[in-house]
């Protein structure tokens, strides 16, 4: 069966949606079935990165129970076009639909979470998805912690950024380990001079798994080709050779035996 | 003669039986609430709206896992919440009974089986 991955931060701007889109493109070049979820309501961005005209059903309906999941999804393999299969769930950007889902009740927030949770029999056994991936809203919103709840396992991206880092750290401590998560950090946008100090790569890694108390499942180098892109570059397709690519390579592999 | 004896015997002991499990549930319920010693928190006046994500973090440890493994299953028996959460099917009935009381789930019999879900 596939697995469910949250992609989430304690604080904006780490770079998750860019991560969450490139990892999907690179399950794909390994011919395997993925799907995104853009699960940050607060601040929807999948739509406008994959420049896609709009949705008939967004996230919202679905989860407002007014839709089916499939209704929702828009086949985006072509439009990629890195192999396997491609899928995307966008939230809805209109102002109203943020006004709408910040005003949501308790109870509300329940049955999304039984929404959520019903995926793994929708996506992963009837559609037979390898990998479904959640781009979360960052810190704790009720949006992102049902997406943890909801997950396998999560992938928490850190910047080196002191608060950042605390954040993290005191998050991982007070919310994935009451729900018993598997949980990988992944330290992103780390200058390069941390990198090529005299504690080494294998001393950044161990400093960084001193401070979370768990694994460093990888440590990207902060890459300015990478800024530049504006986060709309699909670098497993259009950089096969860039080294931020054999990163991600690396971070899929490590995923799938996590 | 002797056979309608028989059959009248069997629909009494399972009768006996159906209410020994009863009972033994409510024991089992009483128990768990005795080891927490949290009967105050079970007065029904404040029945909580909903078993969202908050109100899961806010439950202990231990009663927070057999609520997750509900929201996952839908609707489930203790034995199949044990099996979830690799724990006795005696402590998963007490905790599930518990959330009953607490008025974070509902139960319904099916025979001789009860079912715990979580109202929409």
């Amino acid at each position: 069966m596939g697995k469910i991955i949250a992609i989430h931060s304690y604080k904006g701007g780490t770079g998750k949606t860019l991560l969450t889109l490139n990892l999907a493109a690179t399950y794909a070049k390994m011919e395997k079935r993925v799907c995104v979820l853009d699960m940050d309501f607060r601040a929807p961005s999948l739509q406008s990165i994959l420049q896609l005209d709009g949705s008939e059903y967004w996230l919202n309906d679905y989860l407002n129970g007014t839709c089916d999941i499939k209704k929702v999804l828009i086949d985006y393999t072509s439009q990629c076009n890195c192999g396997g299969e491609i899928f995307v769930g966008l939230a809805n950007p209109a102002t109203e639909a943020l006004r709408d889902m910040s005003s949501k009740d308790r109870k509300w927030e329940m049955r999304a979470l039984g929404r959520l949770l019903s995926l793994k029999n929708t996506l992963l056994n009837d559609m037979e998805l390898d990998y479904l991936l959640f781009d979360t809203s960052p810190g704790l919103q009720y949006s992102s912690i049902n997406a943890i709840v909801s997950a396998d396992l999560v992938l928490v991206i850190s910047t080196i950024d002191t608060s950042d880092i605390e954040g993290t750290r005191r998050m991982t401590q007070e919310l994935y380990d009451l729900f018993e998560k598997k949980t990988a950090i992944l330290m992103n946008k780390v200058p390069v001079e941390f990198l090529s100090s005299s504690i080494g790569k294998d001393g950044v890694y161990k400093r960084f798994e001193t401070v979370h108390t768990l694994p460093i499942l990888k440590v990207i180098p902060c890459f300015c080709d990478v800024l530049r892109s504006g986060g709309i570059t699909v670098f497993s397709r259009d950089e096969p050779d860039h080294p931020f690519t054999k990163h991600l390579e690396d971070i899929a592999a490590k995923m799938e035996k996590f | 003669m002797s056979k309608s004896f028989g059959e009248s015997s069997t629909v009494l002991l399972r009768k006996i039986k159906e209410n020994l499990d009863a009972l033994n549930e409510k024991m089992e319920v009483f128990i768990e609430i005795q080891k927490q010693g949290q009967k105050q928190n079970f007065v029904m006046q404040d029945l909580p709206e909903a078993l969202d994500v908050m109100t899961l973090l806010s439950l202990p440890d231990h009663l927070r896992k057999t609520a997750v493994a509900i929201c996952k299953l839908g609707r489930a028996t203790a034995e199949e919440v044990s099996e979830h959460t690799k724990r006795a099917r005696a402590v998963e009935s007490g905790y599930l009974n518990q959330l009953v009381l607490m008025g974070y789930l509902k139960k319904e019999r099916k025979g001789r089986k009860a079912y715990f879900f979580v109202e929409k």
